[in-house]
């Protein structure tokens, strides 16, 4: 390998950058982990103590709430990734192997473009489906296969639903990174020594595309326990996950440090995640090197 | 094999797997057309089937100012991300492909954590921050906030492009007497611009549709367009909605467009 060198004068090209992360990243996020071990605000109110009350609020629950909202959250996660990889399993293996060009790029376009697409308008569009006049409930009432609307919103079927739809594509554009790279030789050679091609691709490709999988679902894992937007609208008043508590609570109850400490929780789950997956990723670039 | 492939008269597994990827992509897709039409369906509230086509939501999305009014802050924020996250990134990116910094991958990885923790949570923090400084809530503070949300797929893109062009042109250029300056100047900066636009216009759509990391740092009078939407949806469903959701939809896609002419959307594929 090359051998270590002195940074070159382009390396003063990263200062605006680390000087954006430092003072809106790094120092903000230290900001709410010290607002979590204050009573108020000690920049207004003289009278602000350190405290690991609100800690203590969220570790002993006396109201039952807030493990409630912890559980409910992973389990919404957890059940998004899975449905996630189910669904975009197929479809990265499709774009991976398919032979046109044109066909690839207009699959892509069509995993991309609801990516683009912002949350507010792909959970409404999810609420026009799903609610009680909907569509899905008009066509069924009408065909007369329900006599009533079936509840598929306002619950946690909802939600998940609009959040596998959201986070999918992600999941897709990993997996389709990783599927791309195992020689599709290996397949075709375990099929030309007698296995059929559902045997090929179970103990062949799926094998070998495990990292992918496993990153892929620590991404869709870590951005669906973060979401806000899609259970607020779509879980109406049965579900209530972390993230809402902790809007809650800056919004209708103004206890920001509250607030923090709930933050913190969600933190140090993301951030267990994010080193896995980044560990996962620094792994699947080096055996690309070597390759 | 492709041979061997067409000899069989008829594949049930082959047409098994090309529906099955058939149905995906309409659960991908059948949402955006949904809103569609809606936005072009006059009906009070959100109903199917259709009854007709109608302009009427689109008027009354452009004659409600407190969409217009939502709509012009979301593009002006969104533009001054565009120049602040192609600038700050491109620069960034610059730097990691080659600064011969000590460190890159913890680096790399450092400059894209904010699209993988809770956003919400940076909106979050930067309120917390904001609090104590005493400044309020200024526009300034959420165009930064934007900016270190949307300076990742800048980075992510240019280093796509940096990744892919072979580094002699770069040492051919250095060998036939041309200054470091010149070399970055007339060589490097127009092979790494098509990466670099490519990132501007994501961050662009990640700005103009950006909503937790704005929920906190929004003040009333001063909502971003997906702000004004998501209270409206709390208690309305209306094909203004509907209609709103369209202009963005179709800001989106040309912006897709955009992005194929000018790297192919393959960047955003590696990570």
């Amino acid at each position: 390998m090359a051998i270590a060198s002195r940074p070159s004068p382009i390396a003063w090209l990263l200062a605006p950058a680390l000087l954006l992360f430092v003072l809106f990243f790094v120092l903000p996020f230290g900001v709410m982990a010290l607002m979590s071990f204050y009573s108020g605000n000690p920049a207004t109110n003289s009278n602000a103590f350190l405290t690991t009350r609100h800690y203590e609020r969220f570790v002993f629950d006396s109201a039952g709430i807030y493990h409630d909202a912890l559980w409910a959250t992973l389990r919404i996660g957890l059940i998004t990734t899975i449905v996630s990889l189910l669904i975009g399993y197929p479809l990265a293996h499709w774009m991976a192997r398919m032979q046109s060009r044109l066909g690839h790029a207009l699959v892509l376009m069509a995993v991309i473009a609801p990516m683009l697409t912002g949350i507010v308008v792909r959970t409404f569009a999810w609420m026009t489906i799903l609610q009680d006049k909907g569509v899905i409930n008009t066509l069924l009432v009408d065909w007369g296969i329900v006599s009533k609307p079936l509840p598929l919103m306002y619950n946690e079927f909802g939600t998940v639903v609009a959040l596998v739809h959201i986070y999918v594509p992600f999941m897709v554009l990993t997996l389709t990174g990783v599927i791309g790279r195992i020689d599709e030789r290996l397949e075709q050679a375990a099929r030309s020594l007698g296995a059929g091609r559902l045997r090929a691709f179970v103990e062949v490709t799926l094998p070998l595309s495990l990292p992918g999988i496993l990153a892929g679902s620590l991404l869709v894992f870590a951005l669906s326990i973060s979401a806000y937007v899609t259970p607020s609208l779509m879980g109406g008043t049965d579900v209530l996950t972390l993230p809402m508590l902790i809007a809650q609570q800056v919004g209708t109850s103004f206890n920001p440090n509250f607030a923090g400490a709930l933050g913190v929780v969600l933190l140090l789950v993301s951030l267990l995640i994010v080193i896995a997956y980044n560990r996962i990723l620094a792994r699947l670039s080096g055996e690309q090197g070597l390759a | 094999m492709n041979v061997a492939r067409n000899k069989q008269p008829f594949d049930a597994g082959r047409a098994a797997y090309l529906t099955l990827n058939g149905l995906l992509l309409t659960f991908l897709l059948a949402p955006i057309a949904i809103v569609l039409v809606f936005a072009l369906n006059p009906t009070p509230y959100i109903s199917f089937p259709p009854v007709g086509v109608s302009l009427r939501w689109f008027e009354k999305f452009f004659r409600t100012p407190e969409f217009t009014n939502a709509l012009w802050l979301s593009l002006w924020i969104a533009g001054c991300v565009l120049v602040l996250s192609i600038v700050i990134g491109g620069a960034c990116a610059l730097a990691l492909a080659r600064g011969n910094l000590p460190g890159r991958s913890f680096l790399t990885a450092f400059f894209m954590s904010p699209l993988m923790l809770p956003a919400i949570l940076t909106g979050l923090a930067l309120f917390q921050s904001y609090l104590l400084a005493g400044i309020g809530r200024p526009v300034w503070g959420l165009i930064m906030a934007h900016t270190l949300v949307s300076v990742p797929y800048v980075i992510r893109t240019t280093l796509a492009v940096l990744h892919n062009f072979d580094r002699r042109i770069e040492e051919a250029a250095a060998v036939l007497g041309a200054s470091p300056t010149r070399v970055f100047f007339e060589v490097t900066l127009p092979l790494i611009r098509p990466g670099v636009f490519a990132g501007g216009v994501f961050a662009f759509i990640v700005s103009f549709d950006q909503f937790p990391v704005s929920l906190f740092l929004v003040v009333p009078k001063g909502e971003t367009l997906p702000v004004v939407l998501f209270n409206y949806m709390k208690f309305d469903l209306d094909g203004a909605i509907a209609a709103a959701s369209m202009v963005s939809i179709l800001l989106a896609l040309s912006v897709v467009l955009v992005l194929e002419r000018l790297i192919g959307l393959k960047a955003y594929v590696k990570l």
